[in-house]
């Protein structure tokens, strides 16, 4: 044992020296790194000024001259990347011809080479990178190289992929964006379903041929895209997915149906009220009061006695966006036998302001429409629902419609709240 | 043994332990920064590109409840609930609860946003106090006022889960200010993980020496006491190398209640928040913990280090140790009410790891500390003190405790760069030099105080005393460069 033996003290000692030393270079590197990023950053924007002329004249331009023949060459490599930033910031900007210039130049300095060149790094961010750049350039060129690395092992990777060729468009970028709606992460399903959204009508046919092939949760969400694409081609798909054993499958198809609102769907709707899946009834609830479907609001009447509170809520709003009718069958639903529809519909008529026009009318010059009113409020009150009532009596503009009211409130039983 | 000799062997053998302790504190806090460097790195590299748009656009997207508990809020509500409207989400309803505030909190709600007493259907899922009235508005439809008896936060927040509407809900103070894409960066956990996902905590900022318009931050500063300056390194500390290595970890035992989202069945199944705990935030984390554990389920509660909750610290060092005294409190409730979790292996990682690291650091180190002060002047009094070795330990500890605050300035430095002046970088580091003088050893005294106080059952709130956010001037008279926080260089 030849080794060197310390004492405590002089362990300390080296101990803290080299605390020291370790708290100097971290606060050396954070000085260092706070300077060169300033530093760097003041230069690229004094260079990025005297370039930006060049590339915007070569945009504007209405000659044939390539990107080369406007920019001052040879230029450095800071001044390349620099064109590149500009390029890739102009692109987010402009359309049309402009737009299709910015691919050109993009392809003819080699921009669009090293950025597929880039889809090959070790480095998964890099990749990433590279995908969400060449979808900015839009050269056809990237679309094989695109496809490929949709089945990259990084999430993140893919769903760059995935929106470069959303943007590329093309039919070859749409059945891989299909695929990817399988992919295990919500997020990343949902940014592909965004940009199907986005193609619309040219991604249809591909996403109802890909349909069956699909995983559930990937079918759930080509169930969402047709809806929101609102296609009427989708309309036997959905009537399918109605009658899938999957809950959610029910559910969205009958959300897509209120999308679409197609007055075909009306029965298929009103029987999916009696779906044995409360989100299904919520929905086709939803569907119907979106579609306007005034045939539906017995069925919808008889849903505010739902068990389930989001049936009872969705029932509730459809009614009360089906116009008058829907109107007239929430005020007849105060007199229903279940408690729970009574209290939806007083909640309802509350919130689309009706309460409040049968309050007014207390302080009508018409007695039919007074004693309508009182009537009314009576049956609100029975319910114990009177928080809004008695605000009303305190706080309502007309002096006589105050009085009225407190004078019905006066007789509210006990317990009412 | 005579009681000298009696009390020098004690001195002696404490002072080892204090070493050994001193050593395997250090070590946890440098295996904590080493991990959240690597995990601020990674995060940083992900968002290089933000998806922050599509989930704002996306249909698809979960909505949220914002419940905003208040009492006695009448200075900030306003600007809180504007702020709150106003913030880039696409479905969210924002549910303030009145707990049984005695100024005019209500009123003044009531009276700017015009709301009406309404008859709204809710599910008493949860046992709360009881509701005087709910409140809402035809012009601002998703906006919800809940005036309740007093019952504490813990209650409001329970009749705010109650009212809500939206599976997943997000707690916020009343006097705090959310940046506006916060919700869409919290979220975005919840995004990518949508079966494990079940509470979510963000960053937690000082906003002591900010400028504030309209209830947004639009320019950072730092405070010009040096009290809040020791806190804003204390909470670079505490969030950039505390929670995000512990998050990393799989082992977060604490989403500050200024600002968390939390999947609501999952809150539910727990039985919401605790009435009787000082730190209801701290103890509805580890009830979430013990009860996914004891099931076996695979979940995830997780720490997001870029969206950003601004809040005003003490300033005053009686209200500071009214605010740390509470906070202690409420450890020392908690981790006594989960002991069994303590070495159980059905907990794994927390367990093993995280609990007793809560216990023997967190909860019983401000008595070592102190002890150590008190055995070193017992050390000199008997004559058994090396001068020289006491002299150079007190040296290294100082370099050691500058060394961790300094680390938590490179991370802000290196990731969110919040404060971008290098004014702000000097007074940080200085900050964090003199902290190590007094302020640190000042957090001791209050927790063994606080921990006194929980043994003879002393309960206060430890009322927060405000002096309101510094307002900015109105636009006008502002120069260009006036951007808002979130156009803040990163």
């Amino acid at each position: 044992m030849g080794g060197m033996m310390y004492s405590e003290r002089e362990l300390l000692i080296i101990v803290i020296i080299g605390t020291i030393a370790l708290l100097s270079t971290i606060t050396l590197l954070i000085v260092l790194n706070k300077a060169w990023r300033e530093a760097r950053e003041a230069i690229a924007r004094r260079r990025r000024r005297i370039l930006e002329p060049d590339v915007f004249r070569y945009v504007g331009a209405a000659d044939t001259r390539t990107i080369r023949e406007f920019l001052a060459l040879p230029m450095s490599n800071g001044d390349s990347r620099l064109v590149e930033g500009i390029l890739l910031d102009m692109a987010a900007l402009v359309k049309g011809e402009s737009r299709d210039r910015i691919t050109a130049a993009c392809e003819a300095v080699g921009l669009v080479a090293r950025t597929i060149e880039g889809l090959k790094s070790r480095r998964w961010w890099k990749r990433a990178e590279s995908a969400e750049k060449l979808g900015v350039m839009r050269s056809q060129q990237a679309v094989e190289p695109l496809v490929q690395v949709m089945n990259d092992p990084m999430g993140e990777v893919r769903i760059r992929a995935a929106r470069a060729l959303g943007l590329i468009r093309g039919s070859t970028s749409i059945r891989p964006l299909v695929l990817a709606l399988a992919d295990p992460s919500r997020w990343s399903a949902i940014r592909v379903a965004e940009i199907l959204i986005g193609v619309g009508e040219d991604a249809v046919q591909e996403l109802l041929q890909g349909y069956d092939s699909l995983p559930q949760h990937a079918r759930v969400s080509v169930l969402d895209v047709l809806g929101r694409i609102r296609t009427p081609r989708a309309a036997s798909l959905l009537r399918k997915a109605l009658k899938d054993p999957n809950d959610d499958a029910r559910a969205r198809a009958a959300h897509a149906m209120g999308l679409i609102a197609d007055p075909l769907f009306t029965d298929d709707l009103i029987g999916a009220l009696k779906d044995g899946h409360w989100a299904v009834r919520a929905q086709a609830a939803k569907a119907l009061g979106r579609m306007d479907a005034r045939k539906a609001i017995p069925p919808i009447a008889a849903l505010l006695g739902d068990r389930e509170w989001w049936a009872r809520s969705n029932a509730g709003d459809a009614l009360r966006v089906l116009g008058p009718p829907g109107r007239e069958a929430l005020v007849k639903s105060l007199d229903a036998a279940d408690i729970y529809a009574r209290h939806q519909a007083v909640s309802q008529l509350q919130e689309g302001g009706i309460i409040d026009e049968y309050v007014s009318d207390l302080g009508s010059p018409e007695t039919a429409r007074r004693e309508a009113a009182v009537q009314f409020i009576r049956k609100v009150i029975a319910l114990q629902r009177i928080d809004h009532l008695s605000q009303q009596a305190v706080e309502h503009t007309q002096a006589s419609v105050r009085k009225a009211l407190l004078g019905i409130l006066k007789r509210v039983p006990e317990g009412a709240s | 043994m005579t009681p000298r000799e009696f009390l020098g062997q004690f001195v002696l053998t404490f002072n080892d332990v204090v070493l050994y302790y001193f050593g395997t504190l250090n070590a946890f806090y440098i295996i904590l920064f080493l991990v959240s460097l690597y995990e601020v790195v990674r995060y940083v590299r992900r968002t290089f590109f933000s998806d922050y748009e599509q989930i704002l656009r996306s249909e698809m997207t979960w909505p949220i409840s914002v419940i905003v508990p208040a009492h006695n809020e009448s200075r900030t509500i306003v600007e809180t609930i504007r702020s709150l409207l106003s913030i880039n989400y696409g479905q969210f309803e924002v549910i303030v609860v009145n707990d049984g505030s005695a100024d005019d909190t209500l009123q003044k709600v009531v009276k700017t946003f015009e709301l009406k007493l309404t008859d709204r259907i809710y599910r008493r899922t949860l046992p709360t106090g009881d509701v005087r009235g709910i409140y809402a508005s035809l012009e601002i439809r998703n906006l919800l006022v809940v005036d309740k008896v007093r019952g504490g936060k813990a209650d409001a927040l329970n009749t705010g889960i109650n009212v809500s509407r939206y599976p997943l809900y997000c707690s916020v103070d009343a006097d705090s200010i959310i940046e506006d894409n916060a919700l869409l960066r919290v979220v975005k956990p919840f995004m990518e993980h949508p079966d494990e996902m079940v509470a979510a905590g963000g960053i937690v900022r000082i906003a002591n020496g900010c400028k504030v318009r309209d209830g947004r931050v639009v320019e950072i500063g730092l405070p010009r006491r040096m009290l809040p300056i020791y806190q804003v390194v204390e909470y670079l500390r505490a969030f950039l190398s505390g929670r995000i290595g512990w998050s990393s970890l799989r082992s977060l035992l604490i989403i500050s209640g200024a600002f968390g989202l939390y999947r609501k069945s999952e809150v539910i199944a727990v039985g919401g928040y605790d009435r009787w705990s000082q730190t209801e935030d701290l103890e509805l984390v580890l009830k979430l913990h013990e009860s996914l554990r004891r099931q076996k389920r695979r979940y995830r509660i997780v720490f997001v280090p870029d969206p950003v909750c601004w809040t005003e610290v003490p300033s005053k060092f009686r209200v500071l140790a009214r605010q740390r005294n509470r906070w202690h409190r409420g450890l020392v409730q908690s981790l006594w009410r989960h002991r069994r979790m303590m070495f159980n292996p059905r907990y794994g990682v927390i367990g093993w790891v995280a609990m007793p690291y809560f216990v023997l650091f967190e909860l019983f180190g401000p008595f070592v500390e102190i002890l150590g002060y008190v055995t070193v002047l017992l050390a000199w009094i008997l004559g058994l003190l090396n001068l020289d070795f006491f002299l150079l330990f007190l040296i290294f500890s100082i370099f050691f405790g500058i060394f961790l605050s300094i680390s938590a300035v490179l991370l802000e430095e290196i990731s969110f760069r919040r404060y971008p002046g290098w004014q702000h970088l000097a007074m940080l580091v200085l900050a964090g030099v003199f902290e190590n003088f007094g302020f640190r050893q000042l957090l001791s005294l209050f927790k063994v105080k606080a921990f006194w106080d929980y043994l003879w059952r002393r309960k206060t709130w430890g009322r927060m005393e405000r002096e309101g956010f510094r307002q900015a001037p109105p636009p006008a008279a502002r120069p260009s460069s006036a951007a808002p926080v979130t156009s803040a260089p990163r």
